[in-house]
Order: C-alpha cells, then structure tokens, then sequence
C-alpha cells in the first residue's frame, strides 16, 4: 500500500530521512536506503538542508524510485523562483514522484555557501498553494496544463516556537488552508511537551508526523537543548544517555522507545533522522 | 532614507592611484544623516587621501565639495564648474547620487566612496536598522506596519517560518523575527484575523521583476 493511502487510511505511516551525498557517489546513499526497504512507507530526501549544496532531492528521489522505493521530495523555497519550482514539480510527477513536502530552506548564511543570493519568490505557505493549483489543471498563471500532477503535500509544524498556542493554531490553520495533508514536527524527545500543545488541535484534522532525531552523543544532546530553544530535551534523557555502559546502544534504545510511544500516542506517523547513523537504522526499525 | 558604509581607504586608494586631480563629492542629504557621505567625511576621506598621497611623496590636488543632492539633475548640473577641473570623482553619495554624478559629466570617472546598503532609519545615533526594499506594493497595512519583505530574512510573507526561535530568527540570535514581532503586534492592536487570512501569493512584477523602475507625475513632469 503506497504512503498516501495509507495515510489517508489513518494507518501508521513510517517516513526515513536520507541525505544525499555531497558528489555523485551515490553507492551509501542507495545502499541505506535499501537496506530499509520494506520497513519504511518512504524515504524523505532532503534538498540542501542546512543550505549546504549537495545531490538534490529530485534526483535522489529518482535514484530510489529506480530501485522500487517510494520517496518524498523536498521542494524548497530558497534556491528556485515560481517557474522552477513548478517546473520541478511537474518533472516530479512524470516520473513518478507524487509526494511531495513545501520547505522555506534554510538561510544561505547557515550553510557552505554564504555568498549565495537567495530567491524566495514564494513562501512555504504560497508554494502550497501552487501545488494545489497546479492539481486543478492550471499553472499560476492559469495557463492550461497538458496533464495535472496531483501531490500528497506534506508541510513542517514549529510546535512550541511561537508565543502563545493562539498563535501556533493560527499558523498551522493556514497551512490547512494551504493544503497540508500532514505535518512533521521538530525533533522530539519529549512526548509530554508535544502533547501538551496537540491537545488545543480540537477538531482540527491533523496529521502529525514527528520526528525523531537519533541521539549519537551526550553532546549533540546538549547542544539541542541548548540551541534548539523550541525543542524539549528532558534532562534526565541526557543524564540517561551519560550514565549508559554503552551509549551508542543507549541512543539507539532512546529513539525505540520514542517510536513506540509515537506509535501508542495515536499520530499518523514517525519520521527517523538518522543524521550519520544511517547503518543503525535497519536495527532501530527492526529491518 | 538611504544607509551606506564608507568603503574602506586602501580601495578608494586603488581605485584614484595614477590621478593627481582628485576630487571628493559628498551629498547633504541621506548620507550626511547617516554620517557617511556628508561635509564632514568628505573633509576625512580628502585629508586621508593627501596625507597617502604626500606619504608615497606624490603631488596631487584633492579638492572637497558637498552638493545638496547628487540624486538631483538640477544640482548636479550646477556642479560643472567645480567637477570639470578634476580627474576623477570620489563620490561619497549612494549609489543613486554617484550614478547621476557620472551620466552628467561623461569626460570624468566618477567612482564610489561608499558601499550603499539599505533604505532604514536610524535607531540611536550610530545605527542604522533597514525597513524597507522598495518592493513597490507595500504590505504594511496588513502586517501590522513591520515589513516582512525588508526585515524577514526568507521574505516569508505568511510567516514565521520553521526557524523562528522565542522572537529571534534563524540566521542569528541578535536579529528579531519579523514575523513574532508582526504576529505580536497583531494580537496588541486585537487584529489576529488579520494573521489568520493567507496572504495572496506576492506579485513581485512591481519589485525587480519587472526591470528598471521609473516614476512620472503627469502633472508636474514636463
Ligand atoms: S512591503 Fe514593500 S514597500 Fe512596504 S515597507 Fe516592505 S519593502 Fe517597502
Ligand atoms: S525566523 Fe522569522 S525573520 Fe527569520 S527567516 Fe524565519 S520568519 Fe523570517
């Protein structure tokens, strides 16, 4: 069953996200994803996160198809004015990729190539909407297409950034009007504190998606908690991790137990950033 | 009004080396307010230049002037008789000013003094903080007067976007997210529906997109 109707089935959905390489040796990157295939509904495949320039998602999104698996390609915001992105969306659709997630990019600043000029042309929220423009048949310009793509379009959340819950509703109400379909949060480590805000949704139909980061060390944990200002990193999961005979295992065990509580919590689904611990993830997936 | 830096000495020196009839143009308006280009610092940068100049043992002539505006045909024209003797212009107008200074006088290289930035206000004395990109159909009534355009570094229009942090912006911790403060002014002056409506998709045609910008007041353009 592909990743959209299950999805729409309201059955649990299970999303990996694999970078593609820096190059074209795509052998790790093709590798990893095999070596999940058949235990994730999809593999997300980033397009320049962090702004550093590498493979794109479109065509790390092609390399996986060829070998039978289903993917969900970033579009972004930062880098391509309208006519690319609706350019690359209909690239997309005839070859096949019809999941598709809206992303702003991150700032040129933050990534390898700082002298970079950024586009956004459109916003997360006005790229959604050409999306689903482009579904009825029509570019943005209401010229006639010669066949419509039709996307499931996922969208990001930012649970806990803003200042009050108001606020946050108001956003992601917006992005429901803009047609999200789902929704993944920032990384979780803390169910309680997701909970805390998904229980003012009311009858909002949301799909959520979390996500969860592997712990690779006592350090990256500290630095989330510390640089990440809107992600929970519970104290007593760093000192669990300091205090494990065998950290790695520890991380690995951390991110288990996170999913099966997505899981038990009823979202629609989880979506694993193995972030360099790629190999580790047929095992935390039972693969 | 118009916010330039000073560019640095050794490449205003870079640009005149070879000319010996220098002189230094400012302007009285924008960049006098912001203390880059007026009376004063064109008084600096020709004092730094002859003292460059008569340390490499050189003679050469650095001459100073302030026109009331460089953006302004009519004053750049009345300048003739001050520019014509020169070699070469330093102008320490924005980008605007130097540009008029060098369509005027096509006999003379006029060459920037200084690296003209952003259209801002100043905070305090000393900062300048940008507001406004031109971007030619302004947003302001419905974003509770903060430009998401000049002051959202993705120019997210329906923000804030993934990596707004506690009111701070992703690409740095001493810059506000526009989009906290507009989404918190909203709710002060009891106007979140205006935040809850998508905005309609920009048409950036009145931006750059649509080339050079020109203005004409049909009532007083002859
Ligand atoms: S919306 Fe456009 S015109 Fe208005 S302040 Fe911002 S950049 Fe300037
Ligand atoms: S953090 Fe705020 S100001 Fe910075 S890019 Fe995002 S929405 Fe814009």
């Amino acid at each position: 069953m592909s990743f959209a109707q299950k999805l729409a089935q309201g059955r649990f959905v299970t999303l990996a996200e694999l970078e593609p390489p820096k190059g074209v040796d795509v052998a790790a990157f093709v590798g990893h994803a095999q070596r999940i295939k058949g235990s994730v509904d999809a593999v997300v495949v980033p397009e320049m996160a962090n702004a550093v320039m590498k493979l794109g998602s479109l065509g790390g999104c092609m390399l996986l198809a060829n070998k039978g698996m289903e993917t969900v390609m970033q579009v972004c915001c930062r880098d391509r004015n309208r006519l690319a992105l609706q350019a690359d969306l209909l690239s997309a659709a005839a070859l096949g990729i019809t999941n598709v997630m809206a992303v702003e990019g991150d700032a040129p600043n933050l990534g390898d190539h700082h002298k970079a000029r950024p586009v956004y042309d459109l916003d997360e929220l006005e790229l959604m909407q050409v999306i689903a423009k482009l579904a009825t048949g029509k570019d943005m310009a209401g010229v006639e297409l010669e066949g419509a793509p039709n996307f499931t379009v996922g969208a990001t959340i930012n649970t806990g950034a803003m200042g009050t819950v108001q606020q946050e509703l108001a956003a992601l109400d917006k992005k429901l009007a803009a047609g999200a379909q789902y929704f993944v949060t920032p990384p979780v480590f803390d169910l309680d504190s997701l909970a805390a805000f998904t229980k003012h949704l009311g009858d909002r139909e949301v799909k959520l998606i979390p996500n969860v980061l592997l712990l690779k060390s006592v350090g990256m944990a500290r630095a989330i908690g510390r640089h990440l200002k809107h992600v929970h990193m519970p104290d007593e999961l760093i000192e669990r991790v300091k205090g494990a005979p065998d950290r790695v295992r520890e991380g690995i065990l951390v991110a288990q137990e996170l999913i099966e509580g997505i899981k038990a919590a009823g979202y629609s689904g989880v979506m694993i950033s193995p972030l360099g611990w790629e190999d580790r993830l047929p095992q935390i997936l039972g693969a | 009004m118009i916010v330039a830096n000073g560019k640095p000495l050794e490449e205003i020196i870079g640009v005149v080396k070879g000319h010996r009839k220098i002189l230094v143009a400012g302007c009285n308006e924008c960049v006098t307010v912001c203390e880059v280009g007026g009376t004063k610092e064109v008084g600096i940068l020709a004092s730094a230049l002859r003292l460059h100049f008569l340390n490499q043992g050189v003679e050469a002539q650095v001459g100073e002037t302030t026109l009331q505006r460089q953006c302004d045909r009519e004053y750049v024209v009345g300048a003739r008789v001050t520019v014509e003797p020169y070699e070469i212009v330093v102008s320490v107008a924005c980008g605007v000013g130097c540009q008029f200074m060098a369509e005027e006088y096509n006999k003379v290289p006029v060459v920037p003094g200084v690296d003209t930035s952003f259209m801002g206000g100043a905070l305090e004395r000393g900062v300048w903080s940008e507001r406004c990109q031109g971007c030619g159909t302004c947003l302001l009534a419905k974003t509770a007067g903060i430009c998401p355009v000049s002051r959202c570094a993705k120019r997210v229009l329906n923000g804030p976007c993934g990596g707004s942090t506690k009111g701070k912006c992703e690409i740095s911790k001493d810059v506000d997210c526009a989009w906290q403060l507009i989404v918190d002014r909203l709710s002060s002056l009891g106007r979140m529906e205006d935040y809850e409506v998508l905005t309609p998709i920009k048409d950036w045609s009145t931006d750059r997109a649509g080339g050079p910008r020109m203005r004409i007041k049909e009532e007083v353009a002859s």
